[in-house]
């Protein structure tokens, strides 16, 4: 059989997982924090039929071989933590990171978890939570006579009580990763540290190349919408220009079955 | 078998093969890095008039060498993606000796050294390029000749490499990674430049593709139609000669 089925079939798939990430990204367009993935193609292992200065004849060395290769495969999927667009919500609970950090999330099991979605809430209990309901670790409880809350810069939570004392009750830490495109994503905005991405280091807000916490406003997902439906039409062409492939290696079989007849 | 039907297999054999690098080229149409091959096969066999003229056999060969012509940058803004214009390779290290790449989109694994997608360890005038653990990658940069400063501090260089005009002898090996045979060294590149935050496309021209694609099935159905008619008349000279 022709090795094109093959190759143009991993061609199809590959295009097809473009789609699916190019799908994710634009679905996630107005997501809080959404970070875009991009996919990465490799090329596939080649079969040699003749390495390039081999001999041909008695003294002459081929000046090139014959490599025929047998596709390509999708290699990974990263996220690009490119900064999304910081919108002004004049909510007092939402935080934007401008700049470098994720929020750390504790799960009801104890897990640990990383966000860039800042916008927050108060529980029953008074503590402060993700929208999802997780705690924001080191976890912050509110007392219930305050009357105004406010973030500074370094992510320190002001509050005042009704008796009119201001008084910090907290801190918002934020940690980074050696390499954050190797965080797993977990759903909810949420991100796991994994092998790959490294262990966390924590900071202060606004210091040693963390971002400032900014009160009020929350960050957008980074996704441009331009830039996934160009990709979107360039996988659609690049699926079709494959499966046309496979379509003239079907009409060159079957004229080599007509021969036959 | 006649002369001419021996000739048409071989032809046939070579359309074969240049139509499987037409579809590996086309699979990569989005591969980042990728190198096109071209064939010239076909293109002899038209202007020898569809079928192998006579003594050319040994000549047969599907020549498919690599272009190294230039790729699209397409601007991703990712600090560790980085596209090269003009000639020169990126050099990976491995434990079965070095490899060449174009393929700049580049990761920080958990030593903080910069890797290739695949893990493996690019290499700097040093060896292995590590960041300052207090450094964080936005906060990178890469001049176009490829030194590496981080806050204005000096993190390392990419080692960049060019085989010049023996470039033909590269062999790709697959993951986006070509190899240079054990004789040939690297030279230093000239003219190139390194651009941050950008990727090179693949460099598979759809439409050249498609249209060379047309003529392999064309010149392989035409070849098809020659060993038939000869058949038909090898037929019909033992009818003859039967009857």
């Amino acid at each position: 059989m022709l090795r094109a089925f093959s190759t143009a079939a991993t061609g199809m798939s590959a295009q097809q997982m473009m789609v699916d990430v190019t799908a994710n990204n634009l679905a996630n367009i107005n997501t809080t924090g959404f970070k875009r993935s991009q996919i990465n193609f490799q090329d596939l292992l080649y079969l040699k039929m003749r390495t390039s200065g081999s001999e041909i004849a008695s003294g002459i060395e081929s000046p090139s071989g014959i490599e025929i290769g047998s596709g390509v495969r999708a290699a990974s999927t990263t996220k690009v933590y490119t900064a999304g667009e910081v919108v002004n919500t004049g909510r007092n609970l939402d935080i934007a990171i401008t700049g470098d950090g994720f929020m750390q999330v504790s799960l009801p099991n104890g897990d640990t978890r990383y966000t860039r979605d800042g916008s927050l809430q108060i529980n029953s209990e008074g503590q402060l939570v993700t929208t999802t309901g997780y705690a924001i670790e080191p976890a912050i409880s509110i007392p219930t006579d305050t009357v105004s809350l406010d973030f500074g810069k370094d992510g320190s939570v002001n509050i005042m009580t009704a008796s009119g004392t201001q008084s910090s009750i907290g801190n918002i830490q934020l940690v980074r990763f050696p390499n954050p495109s190797g965080l797993s994503s977990e759903g909810d905005n949420l991100l796991a540290e994994t092998e790959a991405s490294g262990t966390s280091t924590s900071g202060i807000a606004g210091e040693d190349g963390f971002g400032a916490i900014q009160a009020g406003f929350l960050e957008k997902s980074n996704v441009q919408m331009v830039t996934e439906l160009v990709n979107l039409i360039a996988a659609q062409r690049a699926y079709e220009v494959n499966s046309r492939a496979i379509k003239a290696g079907d009409e060159m079989l079957r004229n080599s079955i007509q021969i036959a007849r | 078998m006649s002369e001419m039907q021996t000739q048409i297999s071989s032809a046939i054999t070579g359309l074969t093969r240049e139509f499987n690098v037409i579809a590996h080229n086309l699979a990569n149409v989005s591969t980042v890095g990728y190198k096109r091959r071209y064939h010239t096969f076909s293109k002899t066999l038209m202007n020898q008039g569809a079928v192998p003229a006579k003594g050319t056999r040994d000549e047969i060969d599907l020549h498919s060498i690599l272009d190294f012509s230039q790729g699209s940058f397409i601007e991703t803004g990712r600090s560790l993606d980085f596209a090269l214009g003009g000639k020169g390779f990126f050099m990976l290290e491995t434990p079965d000796g070095p490899l060449y790449t174009r393929d700049g989109k580049f990761l920080m694994n958990k030593d903080r050294q910069i890797v290739d997608s695949a893990g493996r360890i690019v290499a700097g005038e040093s060896g292995a390029i590590t960041l300052p653990a207090d450094v964080d990658i936005s906060q990178l940069n890469v001049s176009t000749d490829g030194n590496i400063t981080a806050e204005g501090l000096s993190v390392g260089k990419f080692k960049f490499v060019d085989f010049k005009e023996n470039e033909a002898t590269l062999s790709a090996v697959g993951f986006n990674c070509f190899q240079a045979p054990k004789n040939i060294k690297p030279e230093l590149p000239e003219n190139l430049i390194v651009k941050q935050g950008y990727q090179e496309g693949s460099n598979v021209e759809m439409v050249e593709e498609l249209v060379d694609m047309v003529m392999v099935t064309r010149l392989y159905e035409a070849n098809m139609k020659f060993l038939t008619t000869g058949s038909e008349s090898t037929k019909s000279l033992m009818s003859v000669a039967t009857s």
